[in-house]
């Protein structure tokens, strides 16, 4: 954590990468590396214009520089949107729990991600990749808008199949031409039909908007995946990052501090958990 | 060891020397009687006073200061440090919210350098209520008109003389310091200033209990209960979500970071109070927000207080001040909604009672 604690460090943006037409992966070069671990993050500073809550979607093994996937929202991420390569930035951090990736260990490990919510799944799964051997299986699930729209096209399509080390498939909500894989909800890719999984025991690992988030829980409660082993990334107005400024809260936790990662048995109690 | 004023000495003498070099923080009477918080050089005899009841403005504002500059982007430098403080005339509310602060600013997983340094360098004199305004209502939350921990020295004015004590280190060495003024309290005084607190507690017990409030009510069970409740939309009725009762409030310690640029065009960081009634408070980028609703965050406001703090410090964030009530222009009460949720609670805990009994 930066001593400064409210004052980010500066960083170059080394790489702009075009996700979908409206989604970036930023590379950038903090003046200080940034150790962090998967599902970790930051705060990204547009110097005198604002801040706002990423994570990156980077290996956590490499630290001085992070790929952070964002998706033009709102009135940083369109400043951000507006930069280019070399341009100057503010980042803070490493903040938040993590994903318990201790926890995992021989066990199935289920990713389910949604539109840009698998920026701090894909963080998760260089970390797995890494030691692919140390997991039961690593099945992947994930579902954007349309064939546009899917984030690491490549890398879902083609990389993290090769030789097939990994389960994953896809699905988008509307058809479009040339698009020959699935077209449905992603919860449609997480019954019996698409998914052959030991739910009982498995880890099921989620991240992408509130409302898929919601349902795609119910279904993996339904498949028979105990409430502790489903992890959720959860998301509020994150913005001091340390459980300070109040603006994360969800219950007895701030979103900042005692998440963003959570598993679900932590916070099903809370009767406004998936108000957005 | 509790010391009096020696005959030959008076309390502006004993002040003025506690206040040495220090930037003074006083209370000032003000023309309708209220007090406010007022800044000086010296203890000013005749115009500074201790007080018979807290100021208008809490006493947060001299360690999370409304408007706190962070920094320059790219420039180390910071900001100027702060001078040696002492503060007269804190009463119990405000010296126990900052629990609340020191929870937040000190004791979390990074704690916020600028509050800890205003912490350090902050005497505080508290003393007790010798009376009270009619928002106040300090026992229905577990607080009493009279300091028993937090402050460096206590000072409590008597029919039959000054009390003096010190409730830290750093007190008891300020206190001794000031020894040629001071002198042994006797047994008589002492007792007489158990009797006065102990007659002012009732008094406020009772001013309490006229406005429907009961020391040791279960508020955080009065809330939690009422969540789905009418009571929020009623209250929210009046509310124009100005944000006085967050500002105004002894423990709201709710920021933002703004951004922005200094005068010479360099970025720079402001740290700002903000205020959970807003509806843009906790709006998320893209049109998301978990309480679109003006009765969502007039509940959430009370759920933060009065469950959310007893959850994770076992205390309500509420001392009871009353300020709320007062700043506010819809006449909302905090009395009134506090009566209500615990009505209801009770209601409904009687009626599943009785449902069980059949």
């Amino acid at each position: 954590m930066n001593p400064t604690l409210y004052m980010p460090i500066p960083a170059i943006i080394e790489r702009i990468e075009d996700e979908t037409p409206d989604i970036k992966t930023f590379t950038i070069r903090p003046v200080e590396p940034i150790p962090f671990a998967a599902g970790q993050f930051v705060e990204l500073a547009v110097p005198g214009i604002g801040e706002a809550p990423f994570t990156p979607s980077s290996s956590p093994k490499i630290s001085d520089f992070m790929e952070i996937t964002i998706m033009r929202t709102g009135r940083v991420t369109d400043w951000l949107h507006g930069m280019k390569e070399g341009d100057e930035l503010g980042v803070r951090g490493p903040m938040g729990r993590a994903y318990p990736i201790e926890n995992f260990h021989g066990r199935e490990i289920l990713i389910v991600g949604g539109g840009c919510g698998v920026g701090p799944l894909r963080s998760l799964l260089l970390a797995l990749i890494d030691d692919l051997a140390a997991y039961a299986r690593i099945i992947v699930r994930y579902g954007a808008r349309s064939a546009d729209s899917i984030v690491f096209k490549d890398a879902q399509m083609r990389g993290w199949n090769q030789h097939g080390a990994l389960d994953v498939m896809l699905t988008v909500d509307k058809p479009s031409p040339g698009w020959d894989g699935h077209v449905g909800m992603i919860t449609d890719i997480l019954t019996e039909d698409y998914l052959d999984c030991h739910a009982s025991d498995g880890i099921a690992v989620m991240c992408g908007p509130p409302v898929m988030m919601k349902f795609g829980t119910d279904k993996l409660l339904e498949r028979g995946y105990l409430p502790e082993n489903i992890y959720l990334s959860m998301e509020r107005n994150m913005s001091c990052g340390v459980g300070q400024c109040g603006h994360c809260r969800l219950g007895r936790y701030y979103i900042c501090r005692d998440g963003p990662v959570f598993s679900y048995d932590e916070i099903q109690s809370n009767p406004r958990l998936w108000d957005d | 060891m509790k010391w009096t004023i020696s005959v030959s000495s008076s309390l502006d003498e004993v002040l003025a020397f506690l206040a040495n070099e220090r930037e003074v923080y006083a209370l000032e009477q003000l023309e309708n009687d209220q007090y406010r918080l007022s800044k000086s050089k010296h203890w000013q005899p005749g115009f500074h006073t201790l007080g018979d009841f807290r100021p208008i403005e809490p006493l947060k504002t001299l360690f999370f200061p409304a408007r706190e500059f962070i920094g320059k982007w790219k420039d180390p430098s910071g900001r100027k440090a702060l001078p040696e403080r002492i503060v007269f005339g804190v009463k119990n509310c405000d010296l126990s919210s900052l629990g609340i602060f020191d929870h937040v600013f000190l004791h979390g997983v990074c704690p916020d350098p600028y509050y800890k340094e205003a912490r350090e360098k902050t005497i505080l004199v508290s003393s007790d209520c010798t009376s009270h305004l009619d928002v106040c209502f300090c026992p229905a939350v577990g607080e009493q008109p009279f300091a028993r921990s937090g402050f460096d020295i206590n000072i409590t004015q008597t029919s039959e003389g000054c009390v003096l004590e010190h409730g830290s280190e750093r007190g008891g060495q300020l206190l001794r310091s000031a020894r040629q003024y001071l002198e042994r309290a006797p047994a008589e005084l002492l007792e007489h200033l158990a009797a006065q607190r102990v007659r002012l507690h009732e008094e406020l017990v009772e001013h309490t209990r006229a406005h429907g409030l009961k020391p040791g009510s279960d508020f955080r069970k009065a809330i939690e209960t009422s969540f789905e409740s009418g009571l929020w939309q009623d209250f929210a009725e009046d509310c124009v979500e100005c944000g006085a009762c967050n500002f105004i409030c002894c423990t709201c310690h709710c920021f933002q970071l703004a951004d922005g640029y200094a005068a010479d065009g360099v970025a720079a960081r402001t740290k700002l109070w903000d205020a959970c009634l807003y509806n843009g408070f906790a709006a998320t980028a893209g049109g998301g927000n978990p309480r679109p609703l003006r009765a969502e965050r007039l509940r959430n406001r009370f759920d933060k207080k009065f469950s959310f703090f007893p959850q994770v410090l076992d205390r309500y964030a509420c001392d009871g001040c009353g300020r709320c009530t007062e700043a506010c222009i819809a006449d909302i009460d905090i009395r009134d909604v506090l009566r209500r949720a615990v009505d209801e609670s009770d209601a409904l805990h009687a009626h599943s009672s009785d449902h069980r009994a059949n």
